[in-house]
């Protein structure tokens, strides 16, 4: 990949001083012998953050309109300290005429702020980036009434501005609201969320400290699995598992998932309610006005 | 993946087949079309695997170097992807244009190698902290006939099967420079434990039903799918749903049922194979001279 | 590397071979059943793959179309694993692109492009394994599949190298003589004409030893030549006596 000389660069190699840090003993002990259980919960079944297992930490400051003034809908989204921050623009003319297409299309741009990781992001898209990009785009595309705007395009940029676990769960779900607020027509809305499996345990929406971290040298029954579920239609538009596992437990892990966001889907919909009271309360004033 | 287009009349065609459990090409949904299988055909390469599967085409290499451990992990090797589409396959992929694609499924090789229940890393160390081996498999795509998850992921398991790492031994400690000796014997090698190795299982959905090993043409009809890689012990390392069609999230786990079970008796049936290979003479190399 | 060991006191190679022996040919055409002819291309333990698409409509911008000739594409890549030491991109570096540049040349001498106003032609090139000659086999394999797509040539176009060790002029030079220092001519032609459509030489000798080492790279491009007229004949056959079996 080419680096963009225009833009001042790190040191080629450097690490987080972290690493050098000392663990305390109570973890340290635990590493050693491999129990992540200890590590992640107390033996009270508490996480650090004091949620326990099931629970999922809650939605907050949902902003839908004006927080991106210039895109036709956007959305902000904090889950814990999960933050992340979605425009929407569009329907407009596909830039490029090779592609063309009857159905509408979908655009999407997954991008960590540099500082949002404890790792340095850099200013271009990283291939992991790229990736989720891609995922982004084939859930909404599941969602996106597509056919009602042919030969056009719409766009969709995420920008994680704190990652703090989950962001692609947390990206699925601001980008619908954003999709939404810009009058984007849809199907359902795309409510993402993410479990984390130990042994016998299920996590529901993990923290970046709870995440499966894909080196780690875990045994048995340890992963990850975001899901994009649409609530109203009953269907799962975004899935990714990461890690090993049972089949059966992978049922589980769904379960448990579909069934937060079930109830997630009210208080998505009361924020979108508001806006639209929102909205047509200031348009009927205008009338007035006139 | 030359483009393809399909008219209503063929695709209806294609439907019916699957649900009648007989495919345009004879097979029922449950089966593979046949595989055609080659290692070490590239002698600059550690190891090397050629797979066609009827009109897909991958060849794998490996190469063994020596590198120092990342810090965050001083004990451990590291396996490094690499996918290129080569535009041999399909005009579309020249210059940059099968970025995209090769991101996508090097992506999802990380992640599903990333397990330490597929490969032991800590058996490519050399000397803690300071000397390890980097596999660098780098994947080329040659042609493109359908189901290339599956196929990338055979050939990739055949060339770790079949790469050779020299044997190497730290000398004496002269001050904190360590000595590394490698071996004067050439055949003086060792093999990887490749058997737990992860294997792919496609499965498209199209109609009601779900079938493996897509062709092209399959592929087309179908909006959405999944992708299981399931190691050797018949654990699930990674899934992905893709398409931008959206699934019920029953057909999606007895997808995933169906895929562990195909993806265990593929992965045997590729060991099996591996080993007569092996026991082959060398002079019965075929390589692309057919 | 000095020239005794690249060339023994009893006139051998280091790979064993005479100063005027070829390394093995072997060829195989019509590998891919999507492209539109392909070719694969073994010489010594130099490997080749070859794809040609085309002629079809010019892709991307129309403003590439010519509008009396047909556009030729080329793209030369690499495999990261070819080499002793691992590449890190299969394309894109200064050495690929310049060698598509040469190629493209190449063949624009070599295909009747006035038959096709307008259009494009695409040659994609690959080597799997990389021993010397690299360039050369790229040619080579190109052509073959040029061949098989039916493409219309005025002629065939084979390329070989030759170097000159201890003034003794060796012809398919292997990467262990290339990167030992001595000279390296790459010579493509038209072998019926006799014209030279391609020439380039690295490191120097006297001016004096040129015409020598041409005579010889020209004489190794003729063999070639030879070889793959076999292998294309043996192709042909197999097509018309399977197409008049069905």
């Amino acid at each position: 990949m080419p680096v963009d000389s225009r833009r001042l660069q790190g040191p080629e190699n450097s690490f987080s001083y972290k690493l050098l840090e000392k663990k305390n003993d109570n973890e340290e002990e635990a590493a050693l012998s491999a129990d992540l259980q200890k590590i992640l919960i107390g033996t009270n079944k508490v996480r650090k953050d004091k949620r326990i297992p099931s629970d999922a930490r809650p939605l907050c400051n949902v902003t839908i309109t004006g927080i991106v003034s210039q895109a036709k809908g956007s959305a902000y989204i904090e889950q814990g300290n999960t933050k992340l921050v979605c425009g929407v623009y569009g329907p407009r003319e596909v830039q490029k005429k090779s592609d063309f297409s009857l159905n509408g299309q979908l655009f999407c741009e997954f991008k960590f702020a540099p500082f949002s990781c404890q790792k340095r992001r850099g200013h271009q898209q990283d291939n992991e980036e790229l990736v989720l990009s891609g995922l982004l785009r084939e859930a909404l595309e599941a969602a996106v009434c597509l056919h009602q705007f042919p030969k056009a395009q719409v766009e969709v940029n995420v920008m994680v501005i704190e990652n703090d676990g989950s962001p692609l769960a947390a990206a699925l779900t601001c980008a619908s609201l954003a999709l939404a607020s810009a009058s984007i027509p849809m199907y359902d809305l795309v409510i993402g969320t993410s479990v984390r499996q130990l042994p016998k345990l299920l996590l529901l929406d993990p923290t970046k400290d709870e995440e499966w971290e894909p080196e780690l040298n875990h045994d048995e029954d340890n992963s990850n699995l975001t899901i994009g579920f649409m609530p109203s239609t009953h269907q799962i538009a975004a899935y990714v598992h990461e890690g090993v596992s049972k089949t059966e437990d992978l049922e589980q892990m769904l379960k448990l998932a579909t069934e937060y966001c079930l109830k997630v889907q009210p208080v998505v919909q009361l924020c979108l309610k508001e806006v639209v009271e929102k909205t047509l309360s200031n348009e009927s004033e205008n009338k007035v006005d006139e | 993946m030359a483009e393809i287009l399909l008219s209503e009349a063929e695709k209806a065609f294609i439907h019916h087949g699957v649900q009648d459990d007989l495919r345009c090409d004879g097979r029922t949904r449950l089966d593979y079309r046949p595989i055609i299988l080659e290692t070490g055909l590239v002698s600059n390469a550690s190891g090397s695997a050629r797979l066609r599967l009827a009109n897909s085409d991958i060849l794998v290499g490996v190469k063994v170097e020596l590198a120092s451990p990342s810090p965050d992990k001083p004990q451990e090797g590291r396996l490094e992807f690499f996918v290129d589409c080569s535009a041999n396959a399909t005009p579309e992929f020249e210059g940059r244009g099968g970025e995209d694609l090769a991101n996508e499924i090097c992506r999802f090789l990380q992640r599903s190698y990333a397990s330490g229940d597929t490969i032991n890393l800590a058996e490519l160390s050399i000397l803690s902290g300071q000397q390890c081996w980097v596999l660098y498999v780098d994947i080329l795509i040659l042609e493109c006939g359908g189901n290339l998850y599956d196929a990338t992921f055979m050939a990739v398991k055949s060339a770790l099967y079949a790469t050779q790492i020299p044997s190497i031994k730290v000398a004496t400690m002269d001050g904190d420079q360590p000595e590394l000796e490698l071996s004067d014997d050439p055949y003086d090698t060792k093999r990887l434990n490749t058997e737990n190795l992860p294997c792919v299982v496609t499965l498209m959905k199209i109609g009601n039903h779900y079938l493996v090993d897509p062709t092209p043409e399959e592929e087309c009809c179908s909006s959405s799918g999944i992708v299981v890689a399931v190691s050797g012990n018949k654990k699930i390392t990674a899934v992905r749903k893709i398409g931008s069609g959206s699934l019920h999230p029953d057909s999606l786990v007895s997808m995933l049922k169906t895929g562990s079970d195909v993806g265990a008796k593929v992965n045997k049936t590729l060991m099996i194979k591996l080993l007569e290979e092996k026991n082959l003479e060398k002079s019965q190399k075929v390589g692309f001279m057919r | 590397m000095s020239g005794n060991e690249l060339l023994s006191d009893q006139g051998l190679r280091i790979d064993g071979r005479k100063p005027n022996e070829l390394r093995r040919i072997r060829c195989s055409l019509g590998i891919f059943s999507q492209a539109d002819g392909s070719a694969y291309l073994e010489q010594g333990n130099t490997k080749v793959l070859a794809a040609v698409y085309g002629p079809h409509e010019i892709r991307g911008s129309k403003s590439k179309a010519l509008h009396d000739k047909a556009f030729i594409n080329c793209q030369f890549s690499t495999a990261t694993f070819s080499m002793g030491e691992r590449k890190r991109r299969p394309r894109g570096d200064r050495k690929s692109t310049e060698m598509s540049t040469h190629l493209e040349e190449t063949f624009s001498a070599a295909i009747r492009t006035e038959l096709y106003p307008r259009s494009q032609i695409d040659i994609f090139v690959e080597v799997l394994q990389a021993d010397g000659g690299n360039y050369t086999a790229c040619v080579n394999a190109a052509m073959m599949a040029l061949v098989d797509a039916g493409v219309p040539l005025k002629d065939t176009v084979v390329s070989c190298t030759a170097s000159l060790v201890k003034d003794v002029p060796l012809v398919d030079v292997n990467h262990v003589e290339q990167s030992g220092g001595s000279p390296e001519l790459v010579v493509s032609i038209l072998p019926n004409s006799g014209e030279i459509v391609y020439m380039s030489l690295t490191q120097r000798f006297h001016i004096d030893h040129l015409s020598k080492v041409l005579d010889t790279a020209i004489k190794g491009c003729k063999d070639i030549g030879a070889i793959l007229n076999e292998i294309m004949k043996g192709h042909l056959t197999k097509l018309d006596t399977s197409l008049q079996a069905s």
